[in-house]
């Protein structure tokens, strides 16, 4: 039996079994995955990876997303009352996963909690004196207990003490490999355009590819999807963000811009890695937030951080800054020009520059700025919030051109949901309407049963190409798929025929195989050639379409069509 | 009595009612007796087409009506089976702008799923407090979605959208003078696929459908499908000398019908039962596209080789 199979069946039967494969299908597909580990939490110390499926914490199973929560809540913190006496002061807080403050030889180093001051040493917490490193620890124990507890994965079991909950993301298990587009998964699509009075060079989109996708990801939006897509002569940028909301998307990518600083006129320094090769992120030491005050009922925190300037840029400010005047103040003496902040040309920040500036060449430049807020946990917040804005600015770098937004989607997951459910009814009854066309005409089951299972067949190994590739199936994709079957059948009908036909000339096999393939390659040509144009236009947005019905036919004529033929052969030869 | 030649009687094993042999044999005679005259038929089409085109341009700009992802303009979707029969004029009220809706329906079942929203006018913000007003219903990005194009963008879209229907109708072209390597097959395909287009394209300006970028994707595609049926009927008709020409047409026909058959069938199903605007819009398309081929293969194609096969004969 095995002789008889042709090496074009078993390409075929190879391909089937390398797209099952691809595809993995799990339909039992049960628990819940780790899609993400914090860096440096005890969960990623411990090995927990991503892709692990937590089948139980702390001997509960866990099979829901609500059921890891559940078995997660005991972990997580109500705040504690800080009593902190210091040998400046005495400072009431509260903290709810930490101490709020970084100590070194019992003197604070670096405070997270805003009312807290650096190089101030600790004299009592809660009322225990503290008089080594020992009675801090124990201090800290007793605020923030650690406890046990025991994470059993598909790959291993962990068993440790954290006093949080873990520091990890969950989603349901995925069934099948294949990847959704945006249109199932739900997501946000932006298409951008750089504007500026100069040529956009190709770059110049590449830098703000780079650009946007270092921004995007600081603010820990994962799953990024950031390519150049252009229309005839527009340089635009085409953005996909799984999962991401689409108002956040949109600040994100409004805000990138041009930064400048400049004194009076002259421009001291830019933002990007030329001028400023450094800026700090970190949190608790040379980021921090260092002081909150209520002004007249609103409350205003201060933060800062370092950055370091290149030698040109130290050198260009202290030019500027030996030309000004010092003016002294009660709170201490400056110069008479401020250090102006521009964010796409638009003044963000002044800053005062302390005198002892004047005409410095210094490469260390802390940046401070405030944040407001009704309460002082909401001033904490916009502190944080301006801190990072600023800072990522100066991180990735500015570009020396707007942005202008075109298009901007926000896709619910929902719709994606219901689809898939569809297009797996519009899948069985399209294809009970193609074997009863087949049947109708041919009225011969060894005919109706070989087209079903070559048709099937290419379906599956189409899928398993693209969850090979990772290619993201949305909707104009999976409309590729079926007109790729469609296209499919047309051809087995054409081989069918000729076979039929060649039968009552007495041709031989070759003959009417050749004839026969000679029109599915002329078919196959012209269905390849007319989607080509369609790479490109839309801003790529049609490219799934194209590129699932290039694949699709493809398949189709090199490996389904000659299995076919195979099949064909044995069957109808009697 | 020649005409019984044209069946292969090992295919059918049943016996076959002979009122049913007799009715296709009388189309058969008829197609064959009148081929020549009936080339009349897809003439008048492609000059009322054409005609009808012209006149949507002239009225409207544009070769077809275009959605608003062509056009400019916001599409939103929301999830709800609540039913708002007076929604569009309500938000018309509102917003003070020219919106449409339309429902999601399950299929089998006609209960509704969400509704869909369109405008060209309508900003996004304006829209979403209208609805959230008229509705009662808090949108989150949980069951709404949104999808706004700039009009500029729209253009742009639209614009590549038709150069690359140009483009593949160029490509598509060149390769069939390349399979056939002669002027007169060659032209009789183009013509064929050209014919089609045309026509597809005034029965869509008729019935006042939307095209999307999607739509015009599915345009491209039947050009390509059109092509398969008259690469079959032509390369059997110059190629396949043995048998009498009238018989090659028939088998072409034969083997062409089944081919568009399987498909039609498919696309009908897809139709119906997806509940997605953007299938229906792109297989509607394929549909009537793929019913006009049938016109357009089996007699301008046909008639157009008919003498070129003659005279090589």
């Amino acid at each position: 039996m095995l002789k008889k199979i042709t090496p074009r069946l078993w390409i075929l039967i190879i391909a089937l079994v390398i797209s099952i494969y691809a595809i993995n299908l799990n339909p039992w597909a049960s628990g819940i995955e780790i899609t993400n580990v914090e860096p440096g939490s005890l969960e990623e110390q411990y090995g927990i990876n991503n892709k692990e499926i937590i089948k139980s914490v702390n001997d509960i199973s866990i099979n829901t997303v609500l059921d890891y929560y559940n078995a997660v809540s005991k972990y997580s913190n109500t705040a504690k009352e800080i009593e902190l006496i210091t040998d400046k002061g005495v400072y009431n807080y509260n903290a709810t996963d930490d101490i709020g403050f970084i100590q070194d030889n019992l003197t604070i180093i670096s405070a997270r909690e805003p009312i807290l001051n650096t190089k101030e040493r600790i004299i009592s917490i809660n009322k225990i004196e503290i008089n080594d490193i020992k009675y801090f620890n124990k201090a800290i124990e007793n605020l923030f207990p650690k406890k046990p507890i025991t994470i059993t994965t598909s790959k291993s079991i962990y068993s440790y003490s954290t006093n949080t909950i873990p520091k990890i993301s969950v989603s349901k298990s995925k069934i099948t490999n294949l990847k959704k587009g945006l249109d199932l998964e739900g997501g946000t699509r932006a298409l951008i355009k750089p504007v500026s009075d100069k040529d956009i060079m190709d770059l110049d989109v590449e830098n703000l590819i780079d650009v946007i996708e270092k921004r995007l990801n600081v603010y820990g939006l994962s799953d990024i999807k950031i390519r150049p897509a252009n229309i005839g002569n527009e340089k635009l940028v085409l953005i996909e963000i799984s999962g991401a909301d689409s108002e956040e998307v949109k600040e994100k990518i409004s805000q990138q811009g041009k930064f400048e600083a400049k004194i009076g006129d002259e421009i001291v320094f830019i933002g990007g890695n030329k001028d400023i090769p450094f800026v700090c992120k970190d949190d608790g030491t040379c980021a921090t937030i260092t002081s909150c005050d209520v002004f007249e009922g609103t409350n205003q925190c201060i933060f800062q951080f370092a950055i370091t300037l290149s030698e040109e840029a130290a050198k260009r400010h202290s030019e500027v800054t030996k030309t000004l005047n010092v003016i002294q103040e009660d709170s201490g003496s400056r110069l008479d020009k401020t250090l102006d902040l521009y964010l796409d040309d638009r003044l963000v920040n002044s800053l005062q520059i302390g005198s002892e500036l004047k005409g410095l060449e210094t490469t260390q430049i802390a940046i401070s700025g405030p944040g407001f807020g009704t309460t002082r946990d909401a001033a904490i917040d916009d502190a944080s919030k301006n801190m990072n804005e600023l800072q990522s600015v100066l991180i990735t770098g500015s570009l020396p051109f707007k942005i202008e937004i075109l298009k901007l989607d926000s896709i619910s997951p929902i719709v994606g949901n219901n689809f898939v459910q569809n297009a797996l009814l519009v899948g069985i009854v399209a294809l009970i309407g193609v074997a009863l066309v087949v049947y109708i005409r041919y009225r011969r089951i060894k005919i109706l049963i070989p087209i079903m299972i070559t048709t099937i067949s290419e379906l599956i190994i189409i899928l398993g190409a693209a969850s090979l590739i990772k290619w993201n199936l949305d909707l104009v994709a999976i409309a590729g798929i079926i007109a790729s079957i469609g296209t499919g059948v047309d051809h087995q009908i054409i081989i069918t025929d000729e076979i039929i036909s060649g039968e009552s000339q007495n041709l031989n096999w070759k003959e009417r195989i050749k004839r026969a393939f000679f029109i599915i390659m002329g078919a196959y040509a012209t269905t390849v050639v007319t989607m080509i144009p369609l790479w490109n236009a839309g801003a790529g947005l049609v490219r799934g379409f194209a590129v699932t019905t290039i694949i699709g036919t493809s398949i189709g004529v090199f490996i389904t069509r000659p299995a076919f033929a195979s099949i064909a052969e044995k069957l109808f030869n009697k | 009595m020649r005409l019984y030649k044209y069946f292969d009687k090992s295919i059918y094993k049943k016996v076959i009612n002979g009122h049913f042999v007799s009715k296709i044999m009388g189309i058969k005679e008829f197609y064959f007796k009148n081929l020549k005259r009936l080339i009349i038929l897809p003439i008048l089409l492609v000059l009322l087409s054409l005609f009808i085109i012209t006149s949507h341009y002239y009225k409207t700009g544009d070769l077809f009506n275009k959605d608003v992802s062509l056009q400019g303009g916001i599409s939103a979707s929301l999830n709800t089976d609540k039913e708002f029969p007076d929604l569009e004029k309500q938000l018309e009220l509102q917003t003070n702008k020219d919106v449409t809706i339309r429902k999601l329906t399950e299929f089998g079942s006609d209960n509704q799923i969400g509704i869909l929203i369109e405008s060209s006018d309508v900003k996004n913000d304006e829209l979403r407090s209208a609805l959230e007003k008229i509705t009662n219903i808090k949108l989150t990005k949980e069951n709404y979605s949104v999808q706004e194009t700039g009009p500029s963008l729209g253009r742009l879209f639209y614009r590549q959208m038709l150069i690359s229907l140009i483009i593949s109708f160029i490509l598509m072209s060149l390769v069939i003078i390349f399979i056939y390597r002669s002027i007169i097959p060659s032209i009789a395909v183009i013509s064929a696929a050209f014919s089609d287009m045309a026509v597809t394209i005034a029965i869509i300006d008729l019935m006042g459908l939307k095209i999307s970028t999607a739509g015009i994707a599915a345009l491209l595609l039947l050009m390509g499908y059109s092509v398969d049926t008259d690469v079959l009927l032509s390369t059997r008709m110059i190629k396949r000398k043995e048998d009498p020409v009238e018989e090659r047409i028939t088998k072409s026909i034969k083997t062409g019908l089944t081919m568009t058959a399987t498909t039609i069938a498919a696309l009908f199903a897809g139709y119906f039962i997806s509940n997605s605007f953007v299938i229906k819009e792109m297989f509607i398309i394929l549909m009537i596209g793929l019913v006009v081929d049938i016109i357009m293969t089996y007699i301008v194609n046909t008639n157009l080789l008919l003498g070129y096969v003659k005279k090589n004969a």
